[in-house]
């Protein structure tokens, strides 16, 4: 049993895509995370269920919602057409996918921790001086590491898994966007390979668990300290 | 320090509308909860926005809903010391210390970190985390650093509420020291007559969202005494004590009070309750009371449905309460000479 | 009491009894091509024949050979290759005896209009080019064969966006998400204006498009699904494909 060169390079591609993509959706997270946890301000509760709604859709309406955004007759699409910007059938489209699909995951947890801060803290720290901006940077960031931490770990492993989304958007292209959980649907669909499917299946178990296995040791020992 | 206030603030089914008009260096907050105590403060400091109205400090406007202005928060230069200390966790005592001095514009920064921690007595403590710290200690730590921002203004939640009674006194006297040394005129919200007594020049009191009156803290015991469950709480302050027959004998005013032999030998600050005074119109006979005293009425006062009386004891004033049916019998009047009679264990240290 | 007791279990045994009547079903598992074909063909089927009826699974057929082999109940099996029903026959999961040629196609590239395509050596000048899995989609096999033959194969390599079956390639060419795109001719008649046929390829670069029809072992045992096989070898069976596009000889 072997893997041939567009094994390894699934493999790759997949670990390249979720840190491209824990990259892109760690400060739009932030962000998020900041105005759901503290923001006060009219059709709330509407962003919250916009935030939320790629955890209960089929991953495969997200991505051929975004297909009808990012596609060469959408909205979006002809625009970057335009500027010569190709998104459908790229690795930046795996990437998309891997955000929006993940991103109530990271916003979820990183709320959580801001939402645990006392607000006196924060009082504290605006009556001493500090701007919005400031008290975000120095008091907000600091104390919302953990949830930080977790929330990435969790959509690092999401991003992994991510399928549904990710063959619409951005296609099974070997070499160029065949993730790990592509290239194992390709010899699923095939008789002829069945033992490399399960090899493949294996590596994209342990890589799973690794990253839980960290996340857990993450929770652990914040709670700890 | 000057504060002018004209305030209208609703908040779901509480409003709060006052109209305040103080001058001093420290000036209490007293009422009881959900008298709008907390709201106040958070209009004050720019937390909340008030409905309409205005804060003047010092002649400043903060807020002024005619005009538009309101300075945000971080930039009318009050800070403030909460209840539960709200160090910041993640950083050392040295690093809280500096948070508001950094914020500080540099010309405006008159006091430094080494002087502060030296009064505070916080030294020791500079490398620590939070967490490590006692309550007592936190406290001190969050008065430090909201002297070193150089404020305009202390503004005080409830800072020694939830401090062990003798801590909290033990505290008060590094609050006044700080405000006195570095000119820093503070506004403090609590519920003790005593901390009012002990720190405030005058209280502003606050009821159901309204302000019913600015009194001294004096004035506010005497005036709370029928209703407050300890009475109107005499402070006296005592010299080095004498040990005789087994009880001590602590200097006080004029003379001197006999305590019970287990209480410290060390001068201080005492609470004596105006309950526990008893008032006798003839020097009482063969009573197990061991402090009696002859006193002279200097005053009378209505208390709810008790009367106050102030007495002069050899230069020191005590007020003791009584119900009005025990005025009339002891033919109690402004001038007339009567004794109290006080037991050794009704002193306590403060 | 007796009386209405007796109805009840009449009427309770004739349900169970008509359950039965059902096995008049056929089920054909087909390749995404055929699927206009084969409905054609066995709605004829079921109206000329009284109790007979028809359950369809459209997919590629290495997907399907697949789902065979994990003991999906289908009677009759239609590839676009010999080598998915010579794969179930060495599993003994078809019936040797049965095999006949259903039809033949060309393979041909489509794309949209303004691409230009005169020999397979333009293909490396795109971008993306569509094409079904190799895996498991016959059609993707035969491309593939055609890029090794014209010695282009390295070149297209991460051009290439698989597809799962020859009609998700269609689709790809039809919305314009890729340059080009490995179809069959009878697929290309399905295309809107988005896209057309750009280009024929020569029958020489890969094995003649053959779609053989073959029994399950299941299948051969019902005497309905042997008289449907048989149908399809008939004259007015290559009538309706050749109306379609295919070729029969």
């Amino acid at each position: 049993m072997q893997f041939a060169p567009a094994d390894i390079q699934a493999i790759l591609l997949s670990a390249k895509v979720g840190v491209v993509a824990t990259l892109v959706a760690l400060p739009l997270g932030f962000l998020a995370a900041w105005l759901l946890a503290f923001g006060r301000f009219k059709g709330k509760l509407l962003l919250e269920l916009l935030f939320n709604l790629p955890l209960t859709l089929p991953p495969v309406v997200v991505g051929y919602l975004l297909l009808l955004l990012l596609g060469s007759q959408g909205v979006l699409g002809k625009l970057l057409d335009t500027l010569g910007i190709k998104i459908i059938f790229t690795w930046k489209a795996a990437v998309i996918a891997s955000v929006v699909v993940g991103f109530p995951l990271l916003v979820r947890s990183i709320r959580l921790a801001m939402e645990g801060i006392d607000l006196h803290l924060l009082q504290a720290a605006r009556s001493l001086g500090a701007g919005r901006l400031d008290v975000i940077v120095t008091v907000i960031l600091p104390l919302s590491r953990r949830g930080i931490l977790a929330g990435s770990s969790l959509f690092f492993a999401r991003s992994l898994g991510e399928f549904g989304a990710t063959i619409i958007i951005a296609g099974n292209m070997p070499g160029v966007t065949q993730t790990l959980p592509l290239a194992i649907y390709d010899y699923a669909s095939s008789p002829a390979g069945e033992s490399t499917a399960l090899l493949l299946c294996l590596v994209s178990v342990l890589f799973s668990m690794g990253i839980l296995l960290l996340h857990e040791l993450i929770l652990q020992r914040k709670k700890g300290a | 320090m000057e504060l002018k206030l004209q305030l209208r603030k609703q908040q779901g089914s509480f409003l709060l509308e006052l109209e305040l008009n103080v001058c001093g260096e420290r000036i209490g907050i007293f009422g009881p909860s959900g008298s709008g105590k907390s709201t106040l403060v958070n209009l004050l400091a720019g937390l909340t926005r008030p409905d309409s109205g205005s804060i003047l400090l010092n002649g400043q406007p903060l807020f002024d809903s005619s005009t538009g202005a309101n300075v945000a928060t971080e930039q009318r230069r009050i800070a403030m010391v909460f209840q539960r200390h709200a160090l910041f966790p993640h950083l050392s005592v040295r690093k809280n210390l500096q948070y508001g001095y950094q914020r500080c514009p540099t010309k405006e920064r008159r006091i430094d970190l080494a002087e502060v921690a030296e009064l505070l007595e916080i030294t020791d403590l500079m490398g620590q985390m939070p967490d490590t710290l006692s309550g007592g200690q936190s406290q001190r730590v969050a008065l430090g650093r909201a002297i070193l921002a150089s404020p305009r203004l202390l503004l005080m939640d409830e800072p020694l509420s939830a401090l062990d009674d003798d801590l909290r006194y033990r505290i008060i006297p590094y609050l006044n020291l700080v405000s006195e040394r570095f000119k820093i005129p503070f506004v403090f919200i609590s519920h003790s007559l005593v901390e009012m007594r002990l720190m405030a020049d005058q209280v502003a009191v606050l009821e159901k969202g309204r302000l019913t009156g600015v009194v001294s803290p004096e004035q506010l015991a005497r005036q709370r005494m029928g209703q407050s469950p300890a009475g109107y709480i005499n402070l006296l302050e005592m010299g080095v004590p004498k040990e005789r027959q087994g009880l001590l004998a602590f200097p006080w005013a004029g003379g001197e009070l006999l305590l019970s032999g287990n209480a410290e030998t060390e001068s201080g600050l005492f609470e004596l309750s105006s309950k526990d005074i008893i008032l006798c119109k003839r020097h009482p006979d063969a009573i197990s009371a061991r402090n009696l005293l002859p006193c002279t009425v200097r005053s009378l006062f209505e208390a709810g449905s008790k009367i106050g009386v102030e007495l002069d004891c050899k230069g020191g004033t005590l007020v003791a309460e009584i119900v009005p049916d025990a005025a009339r019998e002891l033919e109690v009047t402004v001038g007339s000479i009567i004794w109290a009679a006080i037991k050794a264990s009704a002193f306590r240290r403060l | 009491m007796q009386m209405i007791n007796r109805i009840i279990v009449t009427t309770v045994l004739a349900l169970f009894l008509a359950v039965p009547a059902l096995a008049g079903e056929i089920s054909l598992s087909v390749a995404a091509s055929l699927r206009e074909s084969v409905t054609e063909l066995s709605d004829l089927f079921q109206k000329r024949t009284p109790g007979v009826s028809f359950k369809k699974n459209f997919g590629a057929s290495g997907a399907l050979a697949k789902q065979i082999e994990s003991g999906a109940p289908v009677d009759l099996f239609f590839a676009a290759n010999n080598e998915w029903v010579d794969y179930l026959i060495k599993k003994k999961l078809a019936d040797e005896k049965s095999v006949g040629v259903f039809a033949y196609n060309q393979l041909v590239v489509a794309g949209k209009p303004g691409v230009k395509i005169a020999r397979m050596q333009d293909l490396v000048a795109l971008n993306r080019i569509a094409i079904g899995s190799p895996k498991s989609v016959p059609a993707g096999e035969y491309a593939m064969a055609a890029f090794k033959k014209s010695g282009i194969d390295k070149q297209v390599e991460k051009k290439l966006v698989l597809a799962k079956d020859v009609r998700e390639c269609l689709l790809y060419a039809d919305r314009g998400e890729v340059d080009a795109a490995f179809v069959y001719k009878t697929d290309a008649l399905l295309l809107s204006k988005h896209a057309k046929i750009l280009y024929v390829v020569p029958e020489n670069l890969h094995d003649r498009v053959t779609y053989p029809m073959v029994l399950t072992v299941a299948g051969s045992k019902k005497p309905e699904a042997v008289a449907f096989i048989k149908f399809l070898a008939s004259a007015e069976a290559k009538a309706v494909l050749a109306k379609h596009g295919f070729e029969v000889r």
